[in-house]
C-alpha cells in the first residue's frame, strides 16, 4: 500500500511540478503579466503618496470647550480662572499674584485618559483640568448618574454591539486632535488600502489578466494538443496549472503586502520605531489577498474553459463582487448579504484579524466620534450630533465593528479561510468537469 | 509520501495495462457529427504494427480522427479503442503513444530541449530522466547542433521536426502524425520522410494523414482512403493503383506543334481520344497507360517532334477519389 502511494505521489508532483514550472515559466514570457504587476505597483504606490501626504499634515489643535478664551479680557484665560476659582466673565476678578497661562496651554488640555481595551460597561476618564471638580454641587459633577463624580461611563449594548458614552462634563473634553487623527488616519489607510485596494482590487485584477486564459488561451492557440496528448487527467492539467498561477501571484502579493508593512509600521505614527501590531493586520489582507485572487482564479479560468469569451462572465462576477465589497464594508462587516460572495468571506478575514491585532479599535472609533462631547444640532433635522475627532469617520467607515458571524474573532478568522479555501476547491471541482467534458478542436 | 521535490526518486509504476489481445487502435463503427454535418460516419478499423497512410482531401475526416484517437473529442457512436481503453474517459493510453498535432503553434518561447523536457516530465520522468530522453530524441530528428535554441527562431520544418521529437520522448509504440510534411521544405520532408520509415522499421504503429499521395507513397504501402467521413478504400497501395490502370487516364504532352503531334499519336492503338487544349499542348486519352508510355517516345523520335514536357494531371488523389467515387466528388 505505501509503495503504491508513495509511486503514485512521485508521479503526481513530477507532473505537478513539471506543469507548475512551465505555466510560471510562461507567464514570466508575457508582457501582459508585467504590465498587469507594473500596474498593480503603481496604483498602490499612488495611495501610499497620498499616505506619507497624509503623515505631514498636521491636525489643527482645537479648543474643544473653549476655555482658552480670555473672555474677559483680564490676560487671565477661562480655565485658569476656573481652577483659581475667580470669574471668567469679570474683567476685576482674576487671580492676583498668579503668573497668566499663555492660552495654547489650554488648548487639547483634557485628552482621553482612557485604557479600557473591551470597555464593557466601564468607568472611565479623569478630569485634568479640573472644569468638572470644581463644580459646586454633587449632581453637577455626576451628570450621568452612574454615582461616580467626574468620569466617562461607556456602555456597551451586546445587541447592537455599539458603545455609548456617557459623560459627566467637562471630563476628557478637549482631547488632542492631531494625536487621534494621526492614529485614526493611519489604521483608515491600513483597512482601506487593505481591504479595498488589496483583497478587492488585486484580488479580482490579477486573476481577471492572469487566469482567465489560463487554459483558455492554450485552447485556442492549439497548443493545448501537447500537454493534453500526455497521460494526465485534464482535472491534474488545471489543478497544476492553478499551482502555478498562485506560484507567481501569492509572491506577488505577499511581497506587496510586506513593502506597505513595513512603510507605514515605520512612517505611522506612535511611540515606538516600528509599528508591530499592525503586521497581523497586515498578514490578514495578505492571506485573505492570496485567498481571494485563488477563488476568483479558479472561478475565471473555468468560465474561459466553459466559453472562449469566458472574460466576460468574469466581469459580470466581478461587478457583483464590487457590489458586495461595498455592502460589506459599509455595513460595517454585519450584513449577512455579504456571504453570498468570495469578497465578503474575504474581508471578513480582515474584520476578524482587526479585532484580535487592534483590539481597541471600536473603542477608538467611538471615543473619535464622541469627539470630547462636544455637540451641534443640526439646522436641518434638529437631531443632536457630536463633533467627531479628525479622520473617525474614515476609519470607522474602514472598520468592520463585527466580523459578522458572531463568533469569537479567532474562531471568524479561520472560518472565513476554511470558506475561501472551500471555495476555490469546489470551483476547481466544477471547473474539471467542465473540462473533461469539452470538446477541444 | 513526501513529495519528491528533488525530483530524484523512482520512475513511476505503471497501474494501467493495455490489452495485449486488441488491436493497437480500433474504431468499431465509430460516427462523430457537428449538429447536421457528418465529420465520421460508421468507420471501423482496426491498425497494429507498420506504417499506414491515412489520405484524404480537406475536410475528409482525417483529423476527426486523430482527434477522436487523442481524447479530444467525444464518439457520437460507435467505440474508440486504443490498446483496449477508451481515450476520451481514460488518459492513461498515451503513456505508450505520441501524438504529432497538424496545428503549427508551438511554446516559441521556449527552447527545443526545454520543450521536450517539459513534456517528457508529463510522462512522469524525472528531469535527469526526462533530460537524457530529450537528447535522444533530437538527436533522432538531427536537431542536437540547435536544441539549445528557441523554438521561435526555427524554420517550419525544424518546427515539425520538434514536435515529431517531442511526440517520441516516451520512446511510444504508437505514432500518430497528422499532415506532418505539410509546408515543409524538400530537405525537411526527406528528414521527416525517413523518420518516419525508422519507426515502421522499428516495429511501432504509425498512423501518418496527408492529402497528398505520392507523399505517402514514398513512405508505406499501407492506406487508408477516407472520403466524406467514410473508409472508401484501404489496403496495398499498389493494389489500388492497379485497379485505377483500369480506368481512363489522360497524358498532357507539351510540344510546338500540337496539330503535327497528334498525327504521328494517332498510330499508337491504345490512345482512345485526343484533344488539343492549345497550339502548344495536346491532351491524350488512354485505358492502358503503362503502353502508351513504353511506345510514347519512339513515335516522337520517329516523327521529329519537340516535346517539351510530358504530365499526367490525374495521378492524384483527386482524380483517384474521382474514379472510385464514380465521379460524385
Amino acid at each position: 500500500m505505501s509503495s503504491r502511494m508513495d509511486s503514485i505521489w512521485s508521479k503526481l508532483d513530477r507532473k505537478a511540478t513539471a506543469i507548475a514550472e512551465f505555466t510560471i515559466r510562461q507567464y514570466r514570457t508575457r508582457i501582459s503579466t508585467w504590465a498587469v504587476m507594473i500596474a498593480g505597483i503603481l496604483a498602490l504606490s499612488m495611495l501610499v503618496l497620498f499616505y506619507i501626504d497624509g503623515l505631514n499634515t498636521e491636525f489643527e489643535a482645537i479648543d474643544n470647550d473653549g476655555d482658552s478664551i480670555d473672555h474677559d479680557s483680564d490676560g487671565y484665560p477661562t480655565g485658569q480662572e476656573i481652577i483659581e476659582g475667580t470669574d471668567p466673565f469679570s474683567a476685576q476678578s482674576f487671580p492676583v499674584g498668579v503668573t497668566p497661562d499663555p492660552a495654547s496651554k489650554w488648548i487639547n488640555e483634557d485628552d482621553f485618559d482612557w485604557d479600557a481595551i473591551e470597555a464593557n460597561d466601564m468607568s472611565q476618564g479623569y478630569d485634568d483640568d479640573g472644569d468638572c471638580r470644581t463644580r459646586t454641587t454633587s449632581s453637577q459633577r455626576d451628570q450621568n448618574d452612574n454615582n461616580i463624580e467626574c468620569d466617562v461611563y461607556m456602555d456597551w449594548n451586546i445587541y447592537t454591539q455599539e458603545h455609548t458614552i456617557y459623560s459627566d462634563g467637562g471630563v476628557d473634553e478637549d482631547p488632542d486632535e492631531n494625536l487621534y487623527g494621526q492614529e485614526a488616519q493611519h489604521r483608515a489607510f491600513v483597512l482601506g488600502i487593505g481591504k479595498f485596494g488589496i483583497v478587492y482590487m488585486l484580488g479580482i485584477m490579477l486573476p481577471l489578466f492572469l487566469a482567465t486564459g489560463l487554459i483558455r488561451e492554450e485552447m485556442s492557440s492549439g497548443t493545448m494538443h501537447y500537454m493534453l496528448a500526455k497521460p494526465i487527467a485534464r482535472g491534474e492539467v488545471l489543478l497544476y496549472r492553478m499551482i502555478g498561477y498562485i506560484g507567481v501571484t501569492w509572491p506577488y502579493i505577499m511581497s506587496i503586502c510586506l513593502v506597505l508593512c513595513l512603510i507605514t509600521g515605520f512612517a505611522g505614527p506612535g511611540e515606538s520605531i516600528f509599528r508591530w501590531s499592525d503586521i497581523g493586520i497586515w498578514m490578514s489582507i495578505s492571506l485573505s489577498a492570496m485567498l481571494v485572487s485563488l477563488v476568483y482564479g479558479t472561478i475565471f479560468c473555468g468560465f474561459g474553459i466553459l466559453w472562449k469569451n469566458g472574460v466576460i462572465l468574469a466581469l459580470l462576477l466581478g461587478v457583483w463582487e464590487l457590489g458586495m465589497a461595498f455592502v460589506a464594508i459599509a455595513s460595517g462587516g454585519d450584513s449577512p448579504i455579504k456571504f453570498f460572495s468570495v469578497i465578503g468571506w474575504g474581508l471578513t478575514l480582515v474584520d476578524s484579524a482587526t479585532m484580535i491585532f487592534w483590539p481597541d479599535n471600536n473603542t477608538l472609533i467611538e471615543v473619535g466620534l464622541w469627539g470630547g462631547g462636544q455637540s451641534v444640532t443640526s439646522w436641518f433635522s434638529g437631531e443632536e450630533r457630536f463633533v467627531s475627532l479628525p479622520a473617525a469617520e474614515a476609519l470607522s467607515t474602514f472598520s468592520g465593528s463585527t466580523s459578522g458571524l458572531s463568533l469569537a474573532p479567532w474562531a471568524s478568522a479561520v472560518t472565513a479561510s476554511l470558506v475561501l479555501i472551500i471555495q476555490a476547491a469546489m470551483s476547481w471541482f466544477i471547473g474539471q468537469i467542465v473540462f473533461k467534458s469539452k470538446e477541444i478542436d | 509520501m513526501i513529495p519528491d521535490l528533488t525530483q530524484e526518486g523512482k520512475a513511476e509504476t505503471k497501474e494501467w495495462k493495455p490489452d495485449l489481445t486488441a488491436p493497437v487502435v480500433m474504431f468499431d463503427r465509430v460516427s462523430k457529427s457537428y449538429g447536421r454535418i457528418n465529420a465520421l460516419s460508421g468507420v471501423s478499423i482496426g491498425i497494429s504494427g507498420g506504417v499506414t497512410g491515412i489520405l484524404g482531401l480537406n475536410g475528409a475526416g482525417k483529423s476527426t480522427m486523430f482527434k477522436l484517437m487523442m481524447g479530444k473529442l467525444k464518439a457520437s457512436s460507435g467505440a474508440v479503442r486504443l490498446f483496449g481503453t477508451d481515450p476520451w474517459k481514460n488518459p492513461a493510453p498515451y503513456s505508450r503513444i505520441g501524438f504529432v498535432p497538424e496545428h503549427e503553434k508551438l511554446h516559441d518561447w521556449m527552447t527545443a530541449f526545454d520543450f521536450i523536457v517539459t513534456f517528457g516530465r508529463l510522462h512522469g520522468m524525472t528531469r535527469d530522466e526526462a533530460s537524457k530522453e530529450a537528447a535522444r530524441v533530437l538527436d533522432f530528428v538531427s536537431l542536437t547542433d540547435v536544441m539549445h535554441k528557441k523554438i521561435g527562431q526555427f524554420s517550419k520544418g525544424m518546427r515539425q521536426r520538434v514536435k515529431i521529437a517531442h511526440a517520441l520522448v516516451n520512446d511510444p509504440e504508437l505514432i500518430i502524425l497528422d499532415e506532418p510534411l505539410q509546408g515543409c521544405d524538400p530537405l525537411a520532408r526527406t528528414t521527416i520522410m525517413n523518420v518516419i520509415k525508422e519507426l515502421g522499421r522499428m516495429g511501432r504503429t504509425v498512423l501518418v494523414s496527408s492529402h497528398i499521395l505520392h507523399e505517402i507513397e514514398r513512405i508505406t504501402e499501407q492506406i487508408v482512403i477516407l472520403h466524406r467521413g467514410r473508409v472508401l478504400a484501404l489496403g496495398n497501395s499498389h493494389a489500388i493503383r492497379e485497379m485505377l490502370d483500369q480506368h481512363p487516364h489522360k497524358i498532357l504532352l507539351e510540344c510546338d506543334k500540337a496539330r503535327n503531334l497528334a498525327k504521328s499519336v494517332m498510330d499508337i492503338n491504345e490512345v482512345t481520344g485526343m484533344s488539343f487544349v492549345n497550339e502548344n499542348q495536346l491532351l491524350i486519352e488512354t485505358r492502358h497507360l503503362g503502353a502508351v508510355h513504353s511506345r510514347l517516345p519512339k513515335v516522337i523520335v520517329d516523327g521529329k517532334h519537340t516535346v517539351k514536357g510530358i504530365d499526367n494531371p490525374d495521378d492524384d488523389l483527386q482524380s483517384i477519389l474521382v474514379y472510385l467515387t464514380g465521379g460524385f466528388l
